[in-house]
Parts: structure tokens; C-alpha cells; sequence
């Protein structure tokens, strides 16, 4: 296809874990190369591992592509290789057009050198003349926004200085294909942000994006297809929903991480104790991780130490700056509890919507009587889980907003 | 523009990359590609050769005099040596420390070159990693350097030739053109080892002694020697490629014009050979660095 830019057919990379078999290897390869011997790259010897395995992909011009996956899975190695930087072991790549790279920018910065002087250099290193260089020097300058710290050496210059005056080059040498690696995670949330509008003003121009983050929400909001890799294989490949969901569903079990924090002055009598929470999904299987809007079920199990008449039943949920985000209890529902025996466990279940914004959150659930002036027991931040929307949310509630416009008036 | 330019372009970047590409395409094609490459890097290598001499001198109180620093103190040292009698160097058309300056000056070409070129790869080694771009670039800034140095060390003899009465034969116009067979045998050199640089680090050190050592051996402090020495000149390939040009300087003449030609043609053929081999081995440079 002609405006294909990207397209890798069957790509596997590998790698060697050992340093001494990676000098012997090195030598041999170069060895049999010189005379003309293939090297067998695509037999796995001692020590070598897939990086990549058998990778097949295509990125069409002024598409999106987003790559995600835990540490280690070959997100980095895919962009090396549409780089350039690595060749494949197996199979091929197929680059068409100026790639322009955010693989750790600001890399070839000379430390002793200025920032305007190393802007020539880092120019240059990305496929830039002297002349064009000249022409965007201001723009680059003004999209930096590091000031007079632009004539000082940049060992100088703060990280996100750093990062900031990188990106600028990278993103003025007018690249075909835009590749970006977590780099937008440096840098203050404004920058952040500039750097987002920036891109996508890059992507109305009709280049291509190749994004890997584990910022799912920048990946949900500005992929349209993205790739789920787990040890160098493709897992799931698809549209971005699908595939973060799909991914998070296996995240599940790595994030169980319950937390017990103090809960002030407010005196427990230990009349009834938590004794322990879950959080269950519609099929009652345990999660950790929602996503925004779904119905989860909050389940405790609380024992009474004495027989206590109308006990109230609370949760209350805060995010990760510890403002409250939500807080409910039996009363405030007018549900008479009645008797519990001294002895007798009860069940409590809160089942609601989770239209919150993506982020961590923290449950404390309590247990009161008399209307809440004795606390029977108060499990501060008992559960932590955390929600991811598909969307960029800002602020506390998810509305479930849906946008309508209309154009002419009608 | 018209757009059947614009498609060129395009055609031009494209990019297919399979294993051992390289390996698998045609001689000639290979040395064409290497060609174009080397031109479309020229930018590059200017900037990569600023910016070192930048760094280089920029936190430094005695900046550029460092280069002719070292020379002097050599050619003392052997005067030194000379004079108290410990070394016996001989008869030199020229008085001594003129004669052994100008050695020296194209010997370190080679010396410094090789040191440079050896290390520019591993220094370079976060860039490699991170960022696509031909690497022969790093080479030949790197070499560079070391032309730019000797322009520096030529003022210096200039002095020592004015302060010794010493007039150059007007054949001296000739001499850049035959430092080039060195300057070529140096950055051929310099491909391999600083290939070799990358897979195992005992090159820079084996690099520093061997250009200390050969500086022994190779007649560049020492006007051609007898005996046990001149075996070892014999075959020493630097030897021509160092005296003809400084012959031509203070003689105006080549005394052996076929050792000269024959080591010029080696220098070339090497020149080449290590070139392909660095243009094949290099897309692997950022998996080993």
C-alpha cells in the first residue's frame, strides 16, 4: 500500500543476558559477516532470549498506534527498530518516511556545551541542515521555554529543562513518524500538557504516532489501535478500549495491595470489628482494578464482640491526596439494621456505579451506633483500588458526559 | 518542487530492514551506499566535530596550547637524551630538533588519530543507543580532530624552522597531499578498533601502548637506523608514509619512491577493507556498545 508507513512482518529481536557471551557472540557474528557467512541470527543460542517474537504490525499515514505492556515486554525494542537503531533477527521492517525520535531525547546533549550550541548538535544528529536549523532555532527556543538558561552549559539545567529543550528539537525536525517513549512523563504537568497539544497539532499535519506509556488514560485518548505486548509477543491487538481493558483484567492480580493507615483521635470500642474487605465485580470475582462507570460490590465482613441494636454501616472513599471523595452509610439510607447478636457475623455489602475519574482510591468503611456517636470500628484505608477511564477526566466525578454538536445551529 | 522530486525523496527514505541486509546486497552497491552515506553525514560530522572542540576546550584554562605542549616536551627530552650522550641518534641532514619535530608532527596524525578514532564509538555510547545515525560520522569527526591538531603543531614548526634557519624546499607544497596514505591507514585503523573498542575495552589500552611502542620502532625520532632496528623498519609500513613526506620538506626529494608507493597503496586497500567491514558490522554496534 502507498501510504503505508510502518509495517513490520514476523519481526523478532534477540537479545544476549550475559555480558561475556554477548563479546564472544559479538565477535563471531562480525567474524562470519566479514566473510560472507550468515550469522544464523534467527537460531537462539546460550544465554540469548526473544526480546521480540514474532511481531507483524502496520501503521498507515496519520494514524495512531499505541504499545503497551509491563517492564520489559519489547515496547523500547519495537521503537528501536522502527528507528532504526536495532535490525530485526527474524522477519522484517519496513520504515517509509523521516522518523523522528522521543526515545530518550536529549540524548548527544554535550554537558560543557549550551543549550543553543547543543541545539545545532542534537539537530544535526536528527537529520536537520545548519540552514533549517537556523530558520526554527527561535520557534524551538520559544517552544522550550527555558529561558536565559538557553546560553548556559546543560549541565546546568534542571531535568525537566532538559527534557523540555528535547523534545523541542525532536518535534521541530518535521519527522514523517513520530515515536514517543514515556517521555512525557518528565517535566511539569503544564509542559505535560503542551506537549500533548503539540503532538496532536503534529498529527492533523498527517504524520504517524507510534506512543508507548504506561499512562493508559494518554494512550486511551490518543491511540487508535493499540497493541497489548507481554514478553517480546503480541497478546491483543485491537481498539484502544478493548485492548486496555483486556489488559488491566490481567493487571488484576498484581495490584491486591491492602493498606492500613491510622484513623486519628475518634475513640474505637471495638463493640464490632471488620474483619475483613473485598472488592467484587458483577460475577463476584475479586478485583482491584475498575474501570470508570462499571458496578462493583464492596464487601465486608463484620463481627460482633456485643450485642448491638441498629448498628450503622459506612464507607467512605478518599483519593490519593486523601480528600474524600464519596462517603455513604446505612442511615443516611434509612435502613433499620435492627439486633446483632454478641457473636454473629454479618455480611455488608455497598453496591454502586463507579463513575469516578481514573486514579487511586482508598475505602474506609466503619461501623457506629447510636447514631453514630459511639464507632464500634474504623478500618482506615482498608482497600485501595484503582479506576481507569478510557477518557481524560479532570476533578472528583465522572458526569458520563456526552458531547453533542450540532453545527448550523440546527 | 515539481512532484515527481518529491517522490524521489520519498523513495530515497525508505527504509527495509531485514537480518544481514547488508551482507546479502552486491559489492559495489555496498561501497555506493557507503559513499553516499559518508556525503549525506557531512552536516553531521562538521557539528559532531564542533561540538567536541568545544567540550574539549571549553573548561580548560590552557585550551589549544595543550596540543603543542606534548611535542615539545618529547623533542626536549630527546635532546636531552642526545646531547648528555645516553642515546646516540646520529647524523640529520637538518639540525636535530627540526628533524625531529617535523617526525613527530606527522607521526602524531597516526598516534593521536588512532587514540581518537579507537574511543569515539564507546564514547558515543548512550548516543548509539538511543538515536539512528551513520556512524562513520563519529570516525571522521574524530579524525579530525586530529588533522585539526596538526595544523596547530605545523604553526609550532614553522617557528622552530624560522628559529633554526631551516628554508623548507619549495617542493613543500606537495606535503599535504602526501600525509593523506597515513591519514587514510589511520581512520581504516580506527574502524576496526573502535569496533573492537565496543565488544571488549582492552583495546583503548592496547591502542595506547601499541602507538607509544611504535614510535620506538618507526625512524620518526631517529633517522634511519642499522642493525637489529632496521629489520623492524623494514616491515613497517608507518616508516615510508612518515619519512617521504618530511624528505620532501627538507630534501625536496623522495629517497625511495617505490617503499612509499607500495606502502600508500597498503594504506589505501586497508582504508577500504576495514570501511566495509565497519559498514557491515554497524548495524549491530547498538546491540554490543
Amino acid at each position: 500500500m502507498e501510504d503505508t508507513m510502518i509495517k513490520f512482518v514476523d519481526v523478532s529481536k534477540k537479545f544476549v543476558k550475559n555480558l561475556r557471551k554477548s563479546m564472544y557472540y559479538g565477535v563471531k557474528d562480525v567474524a562470519k559477516n566479514i566473510f560472507g557467512i550468515p550469522a544464523r541470527t534467527e537460531i537462539l543460542r546460550n544465554d540469548e532470549f526473544w526480546a521480540l517474537d514474532d511481531v507483524s504490525f502496520e501503521l498507515k499515514k496519520g494514524k495512531t498506534l499505541g504499545v503497551i505492556g509491563p517492564n520489559g515486554a519489547g515496547k523500547t525494542t519495537i521503537l528501536k527498530l522502527i528507528a532504526g537503531i536495532l535490525y530485526p533477527d527474524k522477519g522484517k521492517v519496513e520504515v517509509d518516511g523521516k522518523v523522528g525520535s522521543l526515545i530518550e531525547i536529549g540524548a548527544g546533549f554535550h554537558p560543557n556545551l549550551t543549550g543553543r550550541e547543543n541545539i545545532y548538535v542534537n539537530g544535526a544528529i536528527l537529520g536537520m541542515s545548519k540552514k533549517e536549523i537556523d530558520r526554527k532555532i527561535n520557534d524551538i527556543i520559544e517552544f522550550a521555554d527555558i529561558g536565559d538558561f538557553i546560553n548556559s552549559p546543560v549541565k546546568y539545567y534542571s531535568a525537566g529543562m532538559y527534557v523540555r529543550l528535547g523534545f523541542s528539537i525532536a518535534v521541530h525536525s518535521d519527522p514523517d513518524i513520530l515515536l514517543v517513549d514515556e517521555v512525557l512523563a518528565v517535566g511539569d504537568e503544564e509542559f505535560q500538557r503542551k506537549c500533548v497539544k503539540k503532538i496532536k497539532e503534529m498529527l492533523k499535519k498527517n504524520i504517524s504516532l507510534v506512543l508507548v506509556s504506561h499512562n493508559l488514560t494518554l494512550v486511551g485518548g490518543m491511540c487508535e489501535e493499540v497493541i497489548l505486548l507481554s514478553n517480546g509477543k503480541v497478546i491483543k491487538k485491537g481498539k484502544p478500549e478493548e485492548v486496555i481493558s483486556y489488559y488491566i483484567s490481567s493487571l488484576e492480580k498484581e495490584t491486591k495491595n491492602i493498606v492500613y493507615a491510622s484513623h486519628g483521635s475518634i475513640k474505637i470500642t471495638k463493640d464490632a470489628e471488620i474483619m475483613d474487605g473485598k472488592i467484587l465485580n458483577k460475577e463476584g470475582k475479586e478485583i482491584y482494578t475498575i474501570n470508570a462507570g462499571e458496578e462493583i460490590t464492596f464487601n465486608f465482613k463484620v463481627k460482633f464482640n456485643e450485642s448491638i441494636e441498629n448498628p450503622i454501616f459506612g464507607i467512605i472513599i478518599k483519593n490519593e491526596n486523601g480528600e474524600i471523595v464519596y462517603g455513604i452509610n446505612s442511615n443516611w439510607k434509612y435502613i433499620k439494621t435492627g439486633i446483632f447478636e454478641k457473636g454473629e457475623v454479618a455480611k455488608v455489602e455497598f453496591v454502586q456505579r463507579m463513575t469516578l475519574i481514573d486514579g487511586i482510591y482508598y475505602v474506609s468503611p466503619a461501623v457506629s451506633h447510636h447514631d453514630g456517636l459511639i464507632m464500634c470500628d474504623w478500618k482506615e484505608n482498608i482497600l485501595k483500588f484503582k479506576v481507569i477511564s478510557p477518557v481524560k477526566l479532570i476533578g472528583f466525578a465522572n458526569l458520563c458526559s456526552e458531547i453533542h454538536i450540532h453545527r448550523n445551529g440546527k | 518542487m515539481t512532484i515527481i522530486g518529491l517522490k524521489n525523496i520519498i523513495k530515497l527514505m525508505k527504509k527495509v530492514l531485514i537480518p544481514e541486509g547488508l551482507v546479502k546486497k552486491g559489492f559495489l552497491k555496498n561501497f555506493k551506499e557507503m559513499f553516499d552515506e559518508i556525503i549525506q553525514a557531512r552536516e553531521l560530522i562538521i557539528r559532531l566535530f564542533i561540538r567536541d572542540f568545544l567540550a574539549r576546550y571549553k573548561q580548560s584554562f590552557l585550551g589549544i596550547t595543550w596540543i603543542i605542549i606534548m611535542p615539545i616536551i618529547v623533542i626536549n627530552s630527546f635532546i636531552f637524551m642526545n646531547k648528555s650522550g645516553i642515546l646516540n641518534i646520529g647524523n640529520t641532514s637538518v639540525p636535530y630538533p627540526v628533524f625531529a619535530l617535523l617526525g613527530l608532527t606527522i607521526y602524531q596524525i597516526f598516534s593521536t588519530g588512532l587514540v581518537a578514532t579507537t574511543n569515539s564509538l564507546v564514547n558515543a555510547g548512550s548516543m548509539i543507543i538511543k538515536i539512528n545515525f551513520p556512524k562513520e560520522s563519529l570516525i571522521i569527526s574524530s579524525m579530525a580532530h586530529s588533522i585539526f591538531d596538526f595544523i596547530i603543531r605545523v604553526f609550532l614548526l614553522i617557528l622552530v624552522f624560522i628559529f633554526f634557519k631551516v628554508v623548507p624546499s619549495y617542493k613543500s607544497i606537495i606535503f599535504p597531499f602526501l600525509i593523506i596514505p597515513l591519514v587514510l591507514l589511520t581512520i581504516g585503523l580506527g574502524f576496526i578498533l573502535s569496533l573492537l573498542n565496543c565488544i571488549a575495552r582492552d583495546t583503548t589500552n592496547a591502542v595506547s601502548l601499541l602507538t607509544s611502542f611504535l614510535l620506538f620502532i618507526t625512524p620518526v625520532l631517529y633517522p634511519e637506523p642499522k642493525g637489529i632496528l632496521k629489520i623492524f623498519t623494514k616491515y613497517n609500513i608507518i616508516s615510508p608514509l612518515i619519512n617521504a613526506p618530511r624528505e620532501i620538506v627538507i630534501n625536496g626529494y623522495i629517497s625511495k619512491p617505490d617503499e612509499y608507493i607500495i606502502a600508500s597503496l597498503i594504506s589505501i586497500f586497508i582504508f577500504l577493507f576495514c570501511w566495509r567491514i565497519f559498514h557491515l558490522v554497524e548495524p549491530k554496534i547498538a546491540e554490543r556498545v
